[in-house]
């Protein structure tokens, strides 16, 4: 395996470890909460 | 409490300025169709299939498409941010600059002058003035999205960030070419390697542009319109990222069986089969908002466009991954299927969510009650029955056509001859000239109803979130 195909398998990765550190914030419990407020908010009138 | 002054005289001129571009790609749609089987309808040289044919996609896309994309963007981002535009002079640049872009676009593509790149024809110095135009409005868009009063930002926010940055890189990188004169350069690009960029930027021209602002539209005008929240936020968090991930990595999947690498094609395939999770996490989303309020269904029409037009997406991003597969294009590229397949993203998905947007919209920027809800939900008929006639009508054509032309003699010659696959097509042209001409007058009662609203809709008292006259 050449570097080029190194780095491209490097970034693959990368992204798909920046997406399920995504998913594991967007879904952790602590933030079950937090995660939901904007759908209420967005409804309420200024 | 607070009232923010919110800007809505730049909204109402867009949503203006993108029905009439809408009328325009619908109508000289309806024009190539008929000129498809009536021939003698081509009045070379600027009348004819070749140089209307792009005229009414790019009069779709980027009139009727982008000018809703403005109109609505300019109003969900000052009501999810709870605070006015951050520049509203700049806004009525971008409206005048739109315009200016769009006829520069007609005008030139009707004199021939073309880049031949699908969805990217106009010639440099218009790739110019749409860069100019993206900028004047992704500034505005992020700058009041940065001075934003509410914390938390909801989903449509993010569809509508990933639109602009999206776009912008696109644009930028398949436009690249060397100038040669005033209207003609050449693709900085060449052989594979152009087709391949070129359809990076078409696919995900389908992405930017026709898939992320109609979901936010979605997000945002179905909730407003049934008083109720989406399903899950933190769903359509996911999904949205998972969209973002996959998708653009899918454009070679119009490249099948071309010379392309053959690695390149199967990325494409398997991340266009990927992208069915991202796609029904929405539709699921937007399905599963509506537990116990199916029956609005029946009595709130902007819930029906809404409803129906998720349901279009749905089909959209099943049937769109199924033709990335190999052996299905194998079979059906090249075909009137394809146009079918088009179609109903771009007639019942992005249209549907569209008018419903903007009849979302009239009533409450000029502050009158809708003129007649019975209107409304016969355009819905007559947008639902055009649509399906339309893409039903080609599916079976497109098979039909794909059989003829892979039927084999016992001796390997070709059944049939290139032109009697043709004469098979009429029947199914005629359908289609059919299906247009009923939503050709869905759109005329759509705007008939709209001017008679801004002219004699009775006054309204409404909030944000009450439905104004949204009960059949």
């Amino acid at each position: 395996m050449d570097l080029a195909s190194m780095l491209y398998l490097g970034v693959t990765f990368g992204l798909f470890v920046v997406f399920v550190l995504i998913f594991m914030h967007t879904y952790s419990k602590k933030r079950k909460e937090e995660g939901e407020i904007a759908k209420y908010r967005m409804l309420d009138d200024d | 409490m607070n009232q923010t002054a919110y800007d809505y005289d730049i909204v109402k001129s867009f949503v203006n300025w993108s029905i009439v571009w809408g009328l325009v790609t619908v109508l000289v749609g309806v024009i190539v169709s008929l000129q498809m089987v009536e021939p003698a309808l081509n009045f070379p040289p600027y009348l004819t299939f070749g140089r209307l044919r792009p005229i009414h996609t790019n009069a779709g896309i980027y009139g009727w498409g982008v000018g809703v994309i403005f109109a609505t963007f300019l109003y969900i981002v000052q009501r999810l941010c709870k605070t006015p535009l951050w520049s509203p002079k700049l806004a009525r640049f971008q409206l005048w600059f739109f315009n200016a872009t769009i006829i520069a676009s007609a005008i030139t593509l009707l004199l021939g002058y073309t880049s031949s790149k699908e969805y990217h024809e106009m010639e440099w110095p218009i790739d110019v003035m749409v860069v100019i135009l993206w900028v004047a409005f992704g500034l505005n868009i992020i700058m009041t999205i940065i001075k934003r009063k509410e914390e938390h930002m909801y989903i449509s926010l993010w569809y509508m960030m990933a639109a602009i940055v999206g776009v912008a890189i696109l644009y930028l990188v398949n436009a690249a070419a060397i100038p040669v004169s005033l209207f003609k350069s050449y693709s900085a690009y060449a052989g594979t390697n152009d087709a391949n960029v070129e359809w990076w930027f078409g696919h995900n021209a389908v992405a930017m542009v026709l898939t992320a602002p109609p979901l936010a539209m979605f997000y945002y005008f179905l909730p407003k319109s049934t008083g109720v929240p989406i399903y899950s936020h933190r769903m359509s968090i996911i999904a949205f990222w998972s969209l973002i991930f996959m998708y653009l990595w899918t454009g070679a999947h119009h490249l099948l069986w071309t010379p392309v690498p053959d690695w390149i094609q199967t990325l494409a395939m398997a991340f266009s089969l990927m992208l069915i999770a991202p796609s029904w996490g929405s539709v699921f989303n937007g399905y599963l908002s509506m537990n116990g309020q199916w029956h609005q269904m029946r009595e709130n029409y902007l819930v029906k466009f809404l409803i129906i037009g998720i349901t279009f997406y749905g089909l959209q991003t099943l049937q769109g991954p199924m033709q990335a597969i190999r052996t299905f294009s194998a079979f059906i590229h090249y075909t009137d299927w394809i146009p079918a397949h088009i179609h109903m993203g771009t007639m019942g998905w992005v249209s549907m969510i569209s008018f419903a947007s903007i009849y979302y919209l009239v009533p409450r920027i000029y502050g009158k009650n809708l003129y007649s809800i019975p209107l409304a939900n016969l355009q819905f008929w007559l947008i639902l029955t055009g649509q399906l006639m339309w893409s039903i009508s080609l599916w079976i054509a497109g098979v039909l056509q794909a059989g003829m032309w892979n039927a084999m003699n016992p001796d390997g010659s070709l059944t049939y001859t290139f032109m009697e696959t043709m004469v098979e097509m009429y029947p199914y042209w005629w359908i289609r000239v059919g299906g247009g001409l009923i939503y050709f007058a869905g759109v005329v009662v759509f705007i008939y109803n709209l001017v008679m609203t801004v002219r004699q809709g009775e006054p309204a008292v409404t909030t944000e979130s009450a439905p104004v006259a949204g009960r059949a």
